[in-house]
């Protein structure tokens, strides 16, 4: 990856920690699901870095446009909502904290680890040929082919949800 | 596609040093300041000329000759004017919400084929990118109208956002037909299937413009074309915004050059929305019975370049003006028929469409109605 290329990812990178520190310790829930919004941006640039294109597409779809929206909604349409602030009285750090080393810990080893190892894990001719495949297509082969048994029963799932959805806004 | 095609690399051929990521910083500011944004300030000054026209009337007439020059004098008002913030209102996110939907608006640019030559980024999943970076608006028009506290913006951002989440579907449904015929997501390549003589064996075959390749293409692009309606909120679904209901909707409290960026993002989104119209169903810059691809041999590529660019400009603005025709002749939905219109209408007939066309597809092995017609091109 040329320096430029970096620097937009580690840009990135930062938007999505920040956001997510932001998601979680906003005592304002609405700047919270805007922090949100952003954070879901940032995945969407490391999707396409990790040469995910098609992905980073439906994830700015589905959770920018759709789950933002959603939570927006919810948060405006329930008006005491939002003069709720969410701060939490007694504070319990103790399990967060051995979770966060538990989980953390072996990640930056692992990272740190594969730095040492190799400069790089991706030849600068393989991303160029990465970027160029058309993985959409594959990804279309592999639903209706090796996958299509759990791709049908996702689709009944979602058929069942649909229908669901429907008959609670029903009117009475 | 050859890399050349990219407009930031034909920037870097042409002139020849400078590395790439400079020249795609440029092409992407060529792009918002040549076409996006004066585009949406002569968009403005033909919206009311046209409406004065079908009203009767003159429209601007005073600034420059035939009041070419309004925009320009309504944007230094604009700019002058004080940039006024509610008491009340959450500044934070006041000042983000027109600039989340400018940035929606605009960033879908990068993939409109304005030309074989002048295209920003042919990426991969060229049209989900559109479809996915249009979705920043609805966020945005219901952040501003939150921010606001008022209620009137309030009703009017929570209508923009169930109205543009609820035609997206239609849109996107209306979207894969083409993506069905060509093939691909490329939006390049979408357009490149279109033009006159495109297959395997080049000369062998024609294709033609995807809204003429089969009834259901047809009424898909009309169905693209409703739902983008909806989608900018222009009338007759202008709900987010009508002003004998709600003062002016998600806008209401926005002065000054907040109030100039909604304005601009709303033209810059009818564009964006005509050109996937455009580009998917009427040939992008294909010019209809001219093979231009033969012609580049003979002419210079920045001439045939220029010649797409003006097929696809014309083609965008014949449609912009049936958006601003529409404005003057159709009344404002209600709310129920809204919803009635895209749940009961419109999603149905573009699920029959979609199903319809993959039928078509499978049926006549992919070949359209000229095709079948007509037979086999010989060359």
């Amino acid at each position: 990856m040329t320096t430029g290329l970096k620097i937009v990812l580690l840009l990135a990178e930062l938007l999505c920690v920040s956001s997510a520190i932001l998601v979680t310790f906003h005592p304002n829930i609405l700047h919270a699901a805007v922090a949100l919004l952003f954070a879901f941006l940032g995945v969407a640039v490391m999707f396409v870095y990790a040469g995910a294109d098609f992905i980073a597409g439906v994830q700015v779809i589905v959770y920018v446009g759709g789950v933002t929206v959603l939570v927006l909604f919810a948060v405006m349409l329930t008006h005491w909502l939002y003069k709720v602030t969410l701060r939490d009285v007694r504070k319990k750090l103790i399990v967060p904290i051995v979770l966060l080393v538990i989980l953390l810990v072996p990640a930056v080893y692992k990272s740190l680890v594969e730095l040492a190892s190799s400069s790089q894990n991706i030849a600068p001719e393989r991303v160029a040929e990465f970027a160029g495949s058309a993985k959409t297509a594959l990804i279309g082969q592999a639903l209706l082919g090796n996958y299509l048994l759990p791709f049908e029963a996702i689709t009944i799932l979602l058929l069942g949800a649909l229908v669901g959805a429907v008959g609670l806004a029903r009117p009475k | 596609m050859a890399n050349s095609a990219l407009f930031a690399h034909s920037l870097q051929d042409w002139i020849g040093i400078g590395p790439l990521w400079v020249w795609a910083a440029v092409s992407a500011v060529v792009i918002l300041y040549a076409i996006a944004l004066p585009f949406a300030g002569i968009a403005t000054y033909v919206e009311r000329k046209v409406s004065a026209d079908m009203q009767d009337r003159f429209g601007p007439n005073r600034v420059g000759p035939f009041g070419i020059l309004q925009f320009i004098a309504d944007f230094v008002k604009m700019l002058a004017k004080q940039d006024f913030i509610p008491q009340g209102a959450d500044r934070i996110l006041f000042s983000l919400a027109p600039i989340l939907v400018l940035a929606g608006a605009c960033a879908a640019f990068a993939v409109l084929p304005l030309s074989k030559y002048f295209l920003g980024a042919d990426m991969n999943i060229g049209i989900l990118y559109a479809l996915a970076v249009t979705t920043l608006i609805a966020p945005g028009l219901l952040l501003g109208s939150w921010a606001s506290q008022n209620k009137w913006s309030l009703l009017g951002g929570l209508r923009a956002a169930a109205q543009i989440i609820s035609y997206e579907i239609p849109v996107a449904l209306s979207i894969f037909p083409a993506i069905l015929i060509s093939g691909t997501l490329q939006i390049g390549q979408i357009v490149e299937t279109q033009g006159w003589v495109w297959s395997a064996q080049a000369g062998t075959d024609y294709h033609f413009w995807n809204a003429f390749h089969n009834p259901f293409c047809f009424l898909a692009m009309f169905l693209l074309f409703v739902g983008g309606l909806a989608e900018t909120n222009r009338i007759p679904f202008d709900l987010p915004e009508a002003e004998s209901e709600l003062v002016s909707g998600f806008s209401t409290e926005f002065s000054g050059m907040r109030f100039g960026l909604y304005a601009l993002a709303e033209f810059v989104d009818i564009f964006v929305m005509s050109s996937i119209v455009v580009a998917l169903y009427l040939g992008g810059w294909q010019l209809p019975f001219i093979n231009i691809d033969q012609l580049s041999d003979s002419i210079p590529t920045l001439l045939v370049a220029f010649i797409q660019l003006g097929c696809f400009l014309v083609k965008v603005f014949m449609l912009v003006f049936v958006v601003m025709w529409l404005r003057w002749t159709l009344p404002r939905l209600r709310v129920d028929q809204l919803m009635a219109a895209c749940w009961k209408g419109l999603v149905p007939l573009a699920l029959v469409n979609l199903l319809g066309t993959a039928v078509w597809m499978w049926a006549f092995n992919g070949r359209s109605i000229a095709q079948l017609v007509l037979g086999p091109m010989v060359n």
